[in-house]
């Protein structure tokens, strides 16, 4: 079998790809400190303890040595006696429920600090990138679906080998197939904008000088709700994203991302 | 405005916890370059809200009818001083804000004096940092105003907000500061009354800050002195504020 190196992903790709793995990784991390200490989310302009949440972690005292932790979705609450959350002292001569413990002698109040160095370079890398693709037709060459693909025939044959956990070959392997590039559309057009949208319109300063974002989303409480669900989402994305380097080759797909060469096993002449 | 897990908190949180998170890199955090990485992080964000807030709109005002029922209470709730509780008995009658520092006349104005002062009403929603919100409605006298009575000296950049609570945790009085900009804004209040009523004693009584362009931990409670200053470095430990020396928030918090 004859093997081929493809020169796959420009510098350009792989500086954005660490770039933005790197800090979406620390915000993922600080944004569930984030929602740690207030573990509720809400519809609307105002919400806080004693209001409706739509979901929740809580425990009715947290004076119990074992925690009678709520976990409550709509109407279903579920009983995690237990096996989620703990009491912390606040300093203020009262305790907090946490869902999580975060690392020792952690400063809650850098993790805000953390989470928006990070958001700008999401939102810048994101930018630059987003151009890069769009300005030198690199969008429709590697991301756009083809006609060809746009088939129920051609969508079958994809999920028929994504579910058998095949890999491509030949020169299916060189480009990439209608899910991949569906997904990654999705989640560079879709999900990071949302993100950072969503985001700002938690920002005092932001809603101050663009007052529409709040009825974009429905109110404060609302971005805050979208923007920990989208969040949700990408953490999905990078877990399967992960799952189907090791699938799909471990060795051969770091060292594309990272030197840009990637081998393709050329198929035999029939 | 934010809560404490760190220092002692935390010391009984995390040995509770079965095996921290990220245990190993926890201390990259506070080693370099990571401070000023933060630091410039927070200088960009300001830079770039500037740049947003050009034309010096107004935050988003609210309906009575938008008032929360309930408004949570945070940080401190009654502060423990005796002289506290001895101006609270008073009714704050013998009670007098002090505007000093970089200033042109220094002032000592009465609860009376401030609510003679042309004041301002706005409903607006607050924003805490750990992710909770609530709409009151705050009356109050700009701050811009106290400022123009004082006369702010040319080397001017920041005020510092000066409180008559202390923190459980290191027993240091409360402290914040904003730059003159945000102090000038129109709805940068020094609050007196909170939904038509005095401004309760849970919520910063006689008299509290309202910036409505930065979130929860911004707003002073227990306001006392107001000093001008040129530098925030002479201030606790030169960061701007009590959450900022002793929890890393970062000072510019209008994200």
């Amino acid at each position: 079998m004859e093997r081929q190196i493809d020169l796959r992903h420009p510098w350009p790709v792989r500086l954005w790809h660490w770039m933005t793995a790197l800090a979406v990784g620390v915000l993922l991390f600080t944004g569930l400190l984030l929602f740690d200490i207030h573990p509720r989310l809400y519809w609307g302009d105002d919400g806080h303890e004693g209001m409706p949440a739509f979901f929740s972690i809580s425990a009715p005292d947290l004076n119990r040595p074992v925690l009678q932790t709520d976990l409550q979705v709509g109407r279903h609450h579920f009983d995690m006696t237990g096996r989620l959350g703990l009491a912390i002292d606040t300093g203020f001569g009262d305790k907090d429920f946490l869902v999580f413990p975060p690392p020792a002698d952690w400063d809650f109040g850098a993790t805000r600090g953390w989470h928006f160095l990070c958001a700008w370079i999401l939102v810048l890398g994101a930018f630059a990138y987003g151009l890069y693709l769009l300005a030198g037709g690199r969008l429709r060459r590697t991301l756009w679906p083809a006609r060809t693909e746009l088939t129920f025939a051609s969508l079958g044959r994809e999920l028929s080998l994504h579910l058998r956990l095949r890999r491509a070959r030949g020169e299916a392997a060189r480009r990439y197939n209608l899910l991949q590039k569906v997904t990654y559309l999705v989640v560079i057009f879709g999900l990071i904008p949302l993100l950072i949208v969503s985001g700002l319109t938690m920002s005092n300063s932001v809603t101050t000088a663009f007052p529409d974002l709040y009825a974009l989303f429905g109110g404060r409480q609302s971005a805050r709700s979208i923007h920990f669900i989208a969040a949700m989402l990408l953490l999905v994305f990078i877990v399967v994203h992960v799952f189907q380097v090791f699938v799909a080759g471990f060795f051969n797909l770091m060292r594309s991302m990272i030197t840009g060469r990637f081998a393709v096993e050329r198929e035999e002449a029939p | 405005m934010s809560r404490l897990i760190n220092r002692r908190g935390l010391i009984v949180g995390g040995a509770a916890a079965a095996g921290t998170l990220i245990a190993g890199c926890a201390r990259v955090d506070r080693q370099w370059p990571a401070p000023a990485l933060l630091d410039a992080a927070d200088a960009f964000t300001r830079g770039a809200q500037r740049l947003l807030l050009g034309q010096r709109p107004l935050a988003r005002e609210l309906s009575l009818t938008d008032v929360s029922a309930h408004f949570p209470l945070s940080g401190t709730f009654m502060p423990a001083a005796d002289s506290y509780k001895r101006l609270l008995e008073d009714d704050f009658a013998g009670w007098h804000l002090r505007v000093h520092g970089l200033v042109e006349r220094p002032l000592e104005l009465s609860l009376a004096e401030l609510r003679a002062l042309p004041s301002r009403t706005q409903i607006t929603l607050h924003q805490c940092d750990e992710g909770w919100s609530a709409v009151a409605q705050w009356t109050g006298v700009p701050l811009a105003r106290v400022l123009g009575l004082a006369g702010v000296q040319k080397r001017a950049r920041y005020v510092v907000f000066h409180c008559l609570d202390q923190l459980e945790l290191d027993g240091n009085y409360y402290y914040e500061s904003l730059d003159l900009l945000d102090a000038a804004h129109p709805q940068t209040l020094l609050a007196y009354g909170m939904n038509g009523k005095p401004l309760p004693v849970q919520h910063g009584a006689p008299l509290r800050l309202r910036v409505e362009l930065q979130i929860g931990y911004k707003n002073a409670k227990y306001v006392d002195r107001i000093e001008v200053v040129d530098s925030l470095g002479s201030i606790g430990k030169g960061r701007g504020g009590w959450w900022e020396d002793f929890d890393h928030a970062i000072w510019y918090a209008g994200l």
